[in-house]
Order: structure tokens, then C-alpha cells, then sequence
């Protein structure tokens, strides 16, 4: 129940920040009775109610007995490690403006086979070169889909 | 009939479904995309193998979206976002043989069943589809919407949430009345919106790789068979309602020029979860779960093409593409071109059942390759999902910034999953919101801004009457639910 007052409080930020960007749409000559700013109007409205819905079951309703573990059928890992492997692909689209598409995807390979856990070996090289080569060949060469050229390749 | 005339067909019809279901188990390689790859292949062919070619490659790509959908949890296109739910979790059951064996034969049937409606009731259906309105339209958006009751799980308010959630997602880009542009802070890649593509794969692929990061597996067994289970007599019984459900849904809403597979899926889940004997099972594996939404939008694949073949109305992007594929061939969709260009349309008719029958051939073959590849060792398996998502979310526009879109959505999907609140509904408001609120505006244009308009069209009063069913159904279970726990927690 803590989790969804911290919810509530989030919602109801995103709800204030979108409120706050829709003020910036233009006005249209064009514009119909409803406008561009009548959806996100509506919108706002709804999240604010469904937060404060939200927060006011999580401050009135008991909390309920947690439930038994249940093997590791539904285990995640815990958030910094799952925020690092966001941050593999975010070092890809980095490293792709600057070494190309083919380097970039054989670090991004090579990075998650480690951060998986793999230990370092000829064998995991050969898997991430054999990658990269393979999706390169399938996207840029098969299917004629141009993919990101970096500065250097 | 003249044996070169069809082993044409049977040549055109093969090589378009192969590539179909090659195409879109790639994700971000969306139908539409996979069809416009082959377009330039198909200029130097006779008009009629051309345009059987195309037909059978968007066969192929209706069903091959519900393979990474079922093995990685990443829909290849829009229309196998339902698909992943019960898919993947059968896959995480050690399933995925039966999973993938279900979704080929309801694929099947479904894509016979449109393919049937198509040849038999090409001119009364196109009649009808003409009847469809702006308010229609608003009509289907606030049907599909109400399927969010049924998609919330647990908690009703979460996926209402979760609902506005990617209903405010769909708002960004360009006002589809007045063509202002909305929350794109100055950015030309924003303009055009967020494809709901993007949004499916990073909420489900991406948040999927950043939760089990370093967990190893142990629902998928290893050691299971990589040969595809096709369903026996008891299962065909079983998910022969489901089916049936998804077939009708799927063949009628095939008609509505924009309204998409994705739709008719989520529409076919509910329904077939509604009339089901099981329906607790759904969310948890439940094999109607996945016959339902493969049957309607393989259904869908085929009824399409009677708005594009009778009117010239493509009603979505791969049906443009078609269109596009016959006017290069000096083609003019409309009632003429049943007499002048037959052979052409007995073409795709007999190209669309040969690729249907063909798809248990292929699927046979194609699958086990793909089961084996998901049971390769957690770190291989991570890194290559992941470089499979950035270079096919890449191909989509040619921009990284797509990439980060992913990136973000996948962010997005993380807190969604720590606090607790449904995919599904955040993926219905991204693909309705633009349906919804263009069709209710225009509507609103043509009345003056009367809103009596809604109440004079019987398909949309049809439509409101339905989501108000899904709706208080929804309301009531969880009432129950709620007051059964209560019970419970006082006994």
C-alpha cells in the first residue's frame, strides 16, 4: 500500500507536467470546437481523479498479508543492476553515432553476455563478433535497411 | 485451369508468405514494412504473381508477429500485442512448442475463415462497409477501450491508470484535426507521434531484459522439446469456441478501414475470455488465450482487402502498401477490376488459401529453429534480444532517437511493473487514442457540434451498448471479488 501512495504522488506529478506542457500548444485557425487541448485537458483531469483514487484506497484500506514467495518463477533483479542494463543500450545509441553500427553492436553484445554473467572467454568474443556480423549482414545487406553510420566507420 | 498459371500462384504465394513470417518475427519489422521491402522485388513481375506475392507476404506477416511475441515477449507487429500475453506465459511454462503449435493452427483457420468471407461475400460486405461513420469509428475506439476492464488484473483503477497513461502518450505529435503540434518540445521527430510499436516492445522486451537481468531462467526447461505441438482432437475442441470468437471478430473488423488486427485481437481475447469455461486462466497460460487473438487478426489479414480491392480504401498501412503494389502495376482497385483484371483477383484469392495451408508446412519447419534459438544459454539469449530490438526499432525511420523512445517506454514499463500496473492497458490507449479522438472530433465537424450525431448511428449505439456491458461486468466481478476477499479476511 506504500508502493501505491508513492504512486499517487508520481501520477499526480505527470499529471501537473503534462497539464503544464499542454499549455504550450499552439492555437489553430483551423482549430474545431473540441481543440488540440480538449483530449489533454480531459486526460489531466482523469489521472488527477484516478491518483487521488489511488492514494485515498492506499490511506483508508487495511493492507493486505503479503504473499509466500513463490520459487524464483517471479524474481527480479534488484533496480541498480536493472537500471545498468538500461544503460547498455543507451551506451549503444552513444557509441553508434561515433564507431557505426557494426562496432557498436559487437561492444553492446559483448556487454550484456558479460553483464549476464558470462565469464571472459575466446568463445564469447567469437558469439559477439558472429552477432554483429550476422545483423549486419541481415539489416544492412538482406533487408537494404540502412542502419546508424557513425563518425568514425 | 492452365498449370503455369498456377504454379505462378503457388511459386508467388510461397516465397511472399517465407518472407512474411521471416520478416515480422523481426520486431520493429511491422507488416507494412516487411511488404514495402519486397515491393521493389516484385517490379520486374507480371502484375498478377506481383500482387499475389504482396497478399501472401501480409498473410505471413499477420502471423509471424506472434512469434517473438510467444518466445520473447516481443510483439513483431501491432496486432500480436494480445498474443503475448498468454503466449509468453505458456513459453515461461516450458509451453512454447504448444504456444507457437496453437498459434499457427488458430492462424490457419483464421485466415481461411477471412479468406472465405472475402470470396464469398466481397460485395455485400463492401456495401456494409460503406455504412461506417467518424462515429463508428469513435464507436469501435471506446469498444476496444472498454476491453481495459478485463485487461486490468487485479485492480481496476491501475489499468484505468495505466489506460490515461498511453492515451496522454498518444496525444504527442500532430493534432490529427487541426495539425498543430502537440508536447513535441521543438523536436521533428516527434511530430509524426510515438509509433505504438516502440511502446509495446520497450514496455514488454526491454522491461523484460532490465527485470531479469542476472535471474536465471528456470521456467523455460532446456531440455523440452523444439519440435512445435500442434493441437490434438481434445485441444482443437477446447479452443474451438475461442477461435470461432476470433474469427468472427476478426473478419468483420477487417472491414473497417483503420481499425487494424490489433483491435480485433484485443477484442477476441476479451470475448473469448468472457465465453470461456476457464477464464481465471487467462493471464496465466491459458491456450484460448492465445487461439483467440492469432485467429482474429489472421481473419483480419484477409477481410482487409475487401474495402481495398472493392473501393480502393486502404485500411491500414499494409493495405496502402497493396494499393501501392497495384497502381505500379496499372491496377485500379474498384468494382472493374473484378472484370477486367480476374486473373488477377482469382490470383490472390487462390494464392491466400495456398498460402494459409502452407503456413502449417512452413510454420512446422521455421519454428523449431526459433524454440532452439530462445533456449540458448540467459547471456547469449539477453544480448542478442537486445541487438534484435535497437537495429529493428532502427529500421522503422532510419533514427536512433526511435531507439531512445524504446529506451524510455522500457523505463517507463519498469515503474509501471514496481508499482504494480498493467501493460496491456497503457498499450490500448497508445493504438485507440488517435481512433478515438479524431473520430470523435471529426464527428463533432459534421454535426456542428451536436452531439446527437452519436446517438443516430445503430453501429456505434451497438458499440456503446457492448463496452457498457464489458464495462459493468468488469465493475461487478470486482465488486465480488472484493467482497469475497473481505470474507475471507474476517473469517
Amino acid at each position: 500500500m506504500r508502493k501505491d501512495l508513492f504512486a499517487s504522488v508520481g501520477l499526480l506529478g505527470i499529471a501537473a507536467a503534462y497539464y503544464l506542457a499542454s499549455l504550450d500548444i499552439p492555437t489553430s485557425t483551423l482549430e474545431d470546437e473540441v481543440g488540440p487541448r480538449g483530449l489533454p485537458t480531459v486526460l489531466t483531469v482523469l489521472l488527477v481523479v484516478l491518483a487521488l483514487a489511488l492514494g485515498a484506497r492506499a490511506l483508508l484500506l487495511a493492507p493486505k498479508a503479503k504473499p509466500a514467495a513463490n520459487d524464483n518463477e517471479d524474481a527480479e533483479a534488484p533496480w541498480p543492476r536493472a537500471i545498468g542494463m538500461l544503460a547498455l543500450g543507451a551506451f549503444y545509441i552513444m557509441a553508434s553515432t561515433i564507431v557505426g553500427y557494426a562496432p557498436a553492436l559487437f561492444m553492446l553484445l559483448l556487454a550484456v553476455i558479460f553483464y549476464e554473467g558470462m565469464r571472459p572467454s575466446w568463445r564469447v568474443f567469437v558469439v559477439a563478433a558472429g552477432g554483429a556480423a550476422f545483423f549486419y549482414l541481415l539489416f544492412d545487406i538482406v533487408l537494404g535497411v540502412r542502419q546508424p553510420e557513425g563518425l568514425l566507420f | 485451369m492452365d498449370i503455369i498459371y498456377f504454379l505462378t500462384i503457388f511459386a508467388a504465394s510461397i516465397a511472399g508468405l517465407v518472407w512474411g513470417i521471416l520478416g515480422s518475427s523481426l520486431p520493429g519489422l511491422s507488416a507494412s514494412i516487411v511488404m514495402a521491402l519486397l515491393l521493389p522485388f516484385t517490379y520486374t513481375l507480371p502484375p498478377m504473381p506481383a500482387i499475389v506475392m504482396l497478399a501472401c507476404c501480409y498473410i505471413g506477416a499477420e502471423y509471424g508477429g506472434s512469434i517473438p511475441a510467444i518466445l520473447i515477449r516481443t510483439p513483431g507487429t501491432n496486432s500480436a500485442a494480445a498474443t503475448v500475453i498468454d503466449g509468453y506465459e505458456m513459453n515461461r511454462q516450458g509451453r512454447a512448442n504448444e504456444a507457437l503449435g496453437i498459434s499457427l493452427w488458430s492462424g490457419v483457420l483464421g485466415g481461411l475463415c477471412g479468406l472465405a468471407m472475402l470470396v464469398m461475400f466481397t460485395e455485400p460486405l463492401a456495401r456494409l462497409a460503406l455504412l461506417f461513420r467518424p462515429t463508428t469509428y469513435f464507436g469501435l475506439g471506446i469498444l476496444g477501450l472498454s476491453v481495459i476492464a478485463s485487461l486490468s488484473g487485479k485492480s481496476l483503477l491501475k489499468g484505468a491508470t495505466a489506460a490515461v497513461l498511453g492515451l496522454m502518450i498518444a496525444t504527442i505529435g500532430t493534432d490529427p484535426i487541426s495539425g498543430v503540434s502537440r508536447f513535441t518540445f521543438g523536436s521533428p521527430d516527434l511530430l509524426e507521434g510515438i509509433t505504438p510499436l516502440f511502446v509495446m516492445v520497450g514496455l514488454f522486451a526491454v522491461t523484460e531484459l532490465m527485470t531479469r537481468t542476472g535471474v536465471p531462467s528456470a521456467s523455460i526447461k532446456p531440455g523440452a522439446s523444439i519440435r512445435v505441438r500442434l493441437p490434438r482432437w481434445p485441444m482443437m475442441k477446447k479452443i474451438s469456441r475461442a477461435q470461432g470468437i476470433g474469427c468472427t471478430v476478426g473478419s468483420l473488423e477487417g472491414l473497417m478501414p483503420g481499425a487494424g488486427g490489433s483491435v480485433a485481437a484485443f477484442i477476441a481475447y476479451n470475448e473469448a475470455r468472457r465465453w470461456s469455461k476457464e477464464p481465471e486462466k487467462f493471464g496465466k497460460g491459458s491456450e484460448e488465450g492465445v487461439a483467440a487473438p492469432e485467429a482474429a487478426n489472421n481473419a483480419v489479414a484477409s477481410t482487409a482487402l475487401i474495402p481495398l480491392l472493392s473501393f480502393g480504401i486502404p485500411g491500414s498501412n499494409s493495405a496502402a502498401v497493396l494499393l501501392g503494389g497495384l497502381l505500379i502495376h496499372g491496377l485500379l482497385p474498384g468494382p472493374r477490376l473484378f472484370e477486367t483484371n480476374s486473373d488477377v483477383v482469382t490470383g490472390i484469392y487462390i494464392g491466400s488459401f495456398i498460402a494459409d495451408i502452407s503456413q502449417i508446412v512452413i510454420g512446422t519447419l521455421i519454428l523449431p529453429v526459433c524454440i532452439w534459438l530462445v533456449n540458448r544459454p540467459r547471456p547469449y539469449l539477453a544480448a542478442f534480444i537486445y541487438a534484435l530490438i535497437v537495429s529493428g526499432t532502427y529500421t522503422v525511420h532510419q533514427s536512433s532517437f526511435d531507439v531512445g523512445i524504446v529506451m524510455t517506454a522500457g523505463l517507463l514499463g519498469y515503474f509501471m511493473r514496481y508499482f504494480g500496473f498493467p501493460f496491456l492497458p497503457a498499450v490500448l490507449g497508445v493504438i485507440l487514442g488517435g481512433l478515438i479522438e479524431s473520430n470523435y472530433r471529426r464527428s463533432l465537424v459534421l454535426s456542428g457540434g451536436d452531439f446527437g450525431i452519436f446517438f443516430e448511428d445503430p453501429i456505434a449505439i451497438a458499440f456503446f451498448a457492448i463496452a457498457a456491458l464489458i464495462v459493468v461486468g468488469a465493475l461487478v466481478n470486482e465488486a465480488r471479488a472484493a467482497m469475497r476477499a473481505r470474507a475471507a479476511w474476517s473469517a
